[in-house]
């Protein structure tokens, strides 16, 4: 089973950095394999700009674990917005051979010393993608995480290009399946197309 | 139970170690808690520029988390970065513009980091290697 956790910003990202893990979900369900997606409720209450996490876990048998709505041994880690990594090790519990994908207009290298020694042998590739410059578009949802309904489209904005990258980097879904489930699919081409990977 | 911040020692007891969003017990006369530090929320950083600012100290008021401080013997305007959270309310409201916000990624030093995550003893073992 592969787990992915996604940081973003409170309110300001919290649809999409949901759009990366339903992206990435969709995409994985399609081609055949068994999917969750979910928020956190430990982050919960989310506030304007509090780091929060948004999860998704896929694998080629069924999911057992129902009831653990936390990924502490992600594989892959994803960053919607890269100075989070300033204040908080991101990669906290990751697993040998793990990708780190950062929504930055930086290049890799620069973001590296942010992850802490112990985390950063575990990384296989650390890579960026400016998806904010690809996708302009963030959704402010108010409406909060717990259940409500999401009306609007999946992947319209930023997620896409995130999700996109984070394909390319893990190889976790084929690119045509990231594209056909992001509504902006523009954006998560480009993300896939245009993300700047280190191999470590 | 082991502490969190690298700059603080704090020695948080087992029964306190909460998820950010919980509660916590205030500081006590007043001051700083450094179990909800929000130094890591800032995006953007405020920056005085002392030359234009006229001291009308409508930033200490503004700041939601009052960590605008009067420095320098109360002559000068500083700003506690390790609980700043970039909100931007000091620059919207300073009346010559003397606050600017400059992303915080330009800046080595300004944000205690959390290498740790705060979590249960019980979570904390799941996460183990
Ligand atoms: S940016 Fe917001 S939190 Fe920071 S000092 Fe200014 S008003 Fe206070
Ligand atoms: S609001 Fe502007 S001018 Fe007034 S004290 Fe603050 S920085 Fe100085």
């Amino acid at each position: 089973m592969i787990e992915i956790t996604v940081w973003c910003t409170g309110v300001i990202q919290d649809k999409e950095g949901r759009d990366v893990c339903l992206v990435l979900t969709e995409a994985a369900f399609n081609e055949g394999k068994f999917t969750q997606a979910f928020d956190n409720y430990v982050d919960l209450p989310d506030r304007i700009n509090v780091q929060v996490r948004k999860y998704a876990r896929i694998s080629d048998t069924v999911i057992e674990n129902v009831f653990e709505y936390e990924n502490h041994k992600p594989n892959i880690i994803g960053v919607t917005e890269a100075t989070i990594m300033k204040g908080i090790n991101v990669c906290y519990g990751i697993q040998p051979g793990s990708v780190l994908v950062i929504n930055t207009t930086k290049d890799p290298e620069e973001l590296l010393k942010y992850v802490p020694a112990k985390q950063k042998k575990n990384l296989k590739a650390v890579a960026t993608i400016d998806a904010l410059g690809i996708a302009p578009e963030q959704l402010i949802d108010y409406s909060g995480s717990e259940g409500a309904e999401d009306a609007s489209a999946i992947g319209g904005g930023l997620g896409a290009a995130m999700a996109g990258a984070i394909a390319a980097v893990s190889g976790l879904v084929k690119k045509e399946s990231v594209l056909a489930a992001a509504a902006n699919r523009t954006a998560a081409k480009r993300g896939y197309d245009e993300v700047k990977i280190k191999q470590l | 139970m082991k502490t969190r911040f690298k700059k603080y020692t704090v020695e948080i007891p087992e029964e306190m170690a909460i998820p950010f969003a919980g509660i916590v017990e205030s500081p006590k006369p007043n001051g700083e808690q450094p179990m909800m530090l929000t130094g890591g929320w800032r995006i953007y950083r405020p920056v005085i520029d002392s030359e234009k600012c006229v001291m009308c100290k409508s930033c200490v008021l503004a700041c939601p988390d009052a960590t605008v401080l009067l420095v320098d013997g109360g002559n000068k305007i500083g700003f506690n970065l390790d609980y700043c959270k970039g909100c931007g309310l000091c620059t919207w409201v300073c009346p010559v513009n003397a606050i600017d916000r400059v992303p915080e990624l330009d800046f080595e030093d300004g944000v205690p980091f959390q290498d740790a995550l705060f979590l249960l003893p019980h979570v904390e073992a799941l996460y183990a290697d």
